[in-house]
């Protein structure tokens, strides 16, 4: 059996994209759009005012930071475990494969958590750490940290099975042709998962600017040092100051539309690179 | 320049690729691995490549004219290689698949671009796509890909030419044209080749020795005459081409042999020439190709396959259902012991 999408009723097809369009408008767009409505009720000056506060560009600041760090970290991270995963087999590679899925698994909460325990003044390595004037928990690297943990997947989870479909036989020839291992990467393996990995790159940043759980735990909410984008709309709002919280989400929501513009573009360069269809003799 | 190679054994985690096997091609060579899959033959081609490391043992020896190269890297070694599935570089052109190995060197050995141009826009016409030097290899069809990938590893001037069932992923036309291109191409730059094929006749048309392998061990190494006319096993004259079995008796010492008889060995006859000759009813005639093959059954012998003609089946006119006499001509007889 088979279905034909010309024989479907009419009516049928409208009711659908009916159902879609109300249903993308109510959860997703009206949202959206009450964010910004909410941020200019109280006027342009206020919104500027709101969002040139010295507590909400700190917290912009470290939100910037924190991803770009993460961004850098996952780069390398991702890259490596993707390679080792995908080009080689070796004992303890699924159990490897599955770790990295961990973060997804998890509740963002419980990875916050689990770095409390670690470094936190109780922690495992507490002692140690305060022994030597380090500060983890309630202080930028634990925003870092956790960061990093919760968006790990994302690049990784990209290159995997792109990486495994490609195989390694491209980067066998090379190495009979007498490149090196650094020439391989750069000029085999690098071109052949750019734009998986830009891709990947992009949905990690959305997160990482966005992630509010982990960094909830770590950060110990301390105003104009340990506050990001999203824990600062929640003490705005938690403080009946509405106008202000919602002028600040909508910073948060413009840094989200800039990463959604950014893989629109990757996508139509993608589908303009996309060669002629495959010839056969 | 020539290969050689000793008491290499290899073993995965679950089963052993080689025994033991020791391996000779001379200079200007042509041979090639003949074998079922998983007879060890693309292992072998792999560890003289420096893809694969054969097991530690210090009286392995893997030589390339004279010189010993198993401490040596795959990317030092020198050797072209091509791979049954291209392997191209997708994102370069084809111009840059063949120019890679010439880029890759080390600024005082590179060429400079000119004469890089030059060696390239050569290695294009032996190829005979200088049309299609600025496409990607997605827009190729299978044979023009591994026209390309020979040409990249014919650029850096290899030592020696490893061809890994370099025909494999093709059909079988443009197998057969790429198959007298490149024996061609061999005759014109005589670089010693080694050639793994699990295709007995692709063997026997192309290589000027065959190397037989079954089990991780080599069965027999010699000319495509000489394996295909004096096997040296039972495994080397079923692996070759359709063969008849008979069991029975060794005339001279009674002891049980088995009789193996290709198709175009058998002779029908309308009556029994002589004693040995055996009834046997026909069960099909295929009468499109250069023989007519006819199957017929017996019961002593069950199956038997016969090939004549078509000026002979003509002659004994023949047809489906009629039971006829199967005389033996030629046949090569193993005894129980060699068995």
């Amino acid at each position: 059996m088979s279905f034909h999408p010309h024989t479907e009723p009419k009516w049928m097809r409208t009711a659908f994209i009916g159902a879609s369009i109300v249903f993308v408008g109510v959860l997703i767009l009206l949202p959206v759009i009450s964010v910004f409505t909410e941020a200019f009720r109280k006027g342009v000056s206020f919104y500027l005012a709101s969002i040139s506060d010295p507590l909400a560009m700190s917290a912009l600041r470290l939100t910037l930071i924190t991803a770009g760090v993460t961004l850098a970290a996952n780069l390398v991270f991702g890259l490596a475990a993707s390679w080792v995963i995908a080009k080689f087999s070796f004992p303890g590679r699924n159990v490897l494969l599955s770790l990295i899925d961990l973060p997804f698994a998890v509740s963002p909460v419980i990875s916050g958590l689990v770095f409390v325990l670690l470094f936190g003044a109780q922690g495992w390595f507490g002692d140690s750490l305060s022994r030597h004037g380090l500060q983890i928990i309630f202080a930028t690297p634990g925003v870092i940290l956790a960061t990093i943990f919760v968006t790990f997947p994302f690049i990784a989870r990209e290159l995997i099975p792109l990486m495994q479909e490609q195989g390694a036989e491209e980067e066998e020839a090379a190495v009979l042709l007498g490149a090196s291992g650094w020439q391989i990467f750069r000029r085999v393996t690098l071109p052949n998962i750019r734009w998986a990995l830009v891709y990947g790159v992009v949905l990690a940043n959305a997160r990482a600017m966005g992630e509010f759980g982990a960094v909830s735990v770590v950060s110990g909410h301390i105003r104009g040092r340990t506050n990001t984008l999203p824990l600062h709309v929640e003490i705005l709002y938690n403080e009946y100051n509405f106008s202000a919280a919602f002028a600040v989400a909508s910073l948060l929501a413009l840094l989200a539309l800039v990463t959604l513009l950014a893989k629109a573009a990757l996508e139509w360069r993608i589908r303009a690179e996309e060669r002629p269809a495959v010839m056969e003799e | 320049m020539a290969i050689e190679a000793r008491h290499v054994s290899k073993s995965f985690a679950n089963y052993v690729a080689l025994r033991d096997v020791g391996l000779e091609v001379n200079d200007g060579e042509l041979m090639a691995l003949l074998g079922p899959s998983g007879s060890g033959k693309t292992t072998l081609l792999r560890i003289i490549a420096g893809l694969d490391t054969p097991d530690p043992n210090s009286e392995t020896v893997v030589t390339v004219d004279g010189q010993d190269i198993l401490d040596r890297s795959a990317s030092e070694r020198r050797v072209g290689f091509v791979f049954q599935h291209y392997a191209l570089f997708r994102h370069m052109t084809v111009f840059e698949n063949i120019a890679f190995g010439l880029r890759v060197r080390p600024r005082k050995l590179r060429p400079r671009e000119p004469e890089l141009r030059r060696r390239v826009n050569e290695l294009l016409d032996l190829i005979q796509l200088g049309r299609w030097a600025h496409h990607y290899p997605s827009q190729l069809s299978g044979g023009q890909r591994q026209r390309v990938a020979l040409a990249r590893a014919l650029a850096i001037e290899p030592s020696v030419l490893l061809l890994d069932e370099p025909f494999g992923a093709l059909d079988a036309k443009v197998r057969q044209e790429l198959r007298r291109w490149l024996r061609a191409l061999h005759a014109k730059i005589p670089v010693t080749s080694v050639l793994v094929t699990h295709d007995q006749e692709e063997a026997l048309e192309v290589a000027d020795r065959i190397v037989i392998m079954n089990q991780g061990r080599i069965e027999q190494t010699g000319t495509p005459d000489e394996v295909f006319h004096h096997p040296a096993s039972e495994f080397v004259v079923t692996f070759l081409g359709n063969v008849n079995l008979f069991h029975g008796r060794s005339e001279a010492n009674g002891q049980a042999a088995r009789m193996f008889v290709r198709p175009y060995e058998l002779e029908i006859e309308r009556n029994p020439s002589n004693v040995s000759s055996v009834a046997a009813r026909i069960q099909r005639i295929q009468s499109a190709g250069p023989m007519v093959r006819v199957e017929l059954t017996s019961d002593q012998y069950e199956a038997i396959t016969a090939e004549l003609t078509h000026d002979r089946f003509r002659d004994l006119s023949i047809k489906t259902g009629e039971t006829v006499f199967v005389k033996v001509r030629d046949a090569r007889v193993f005894q129980a012991a060699n068995i």
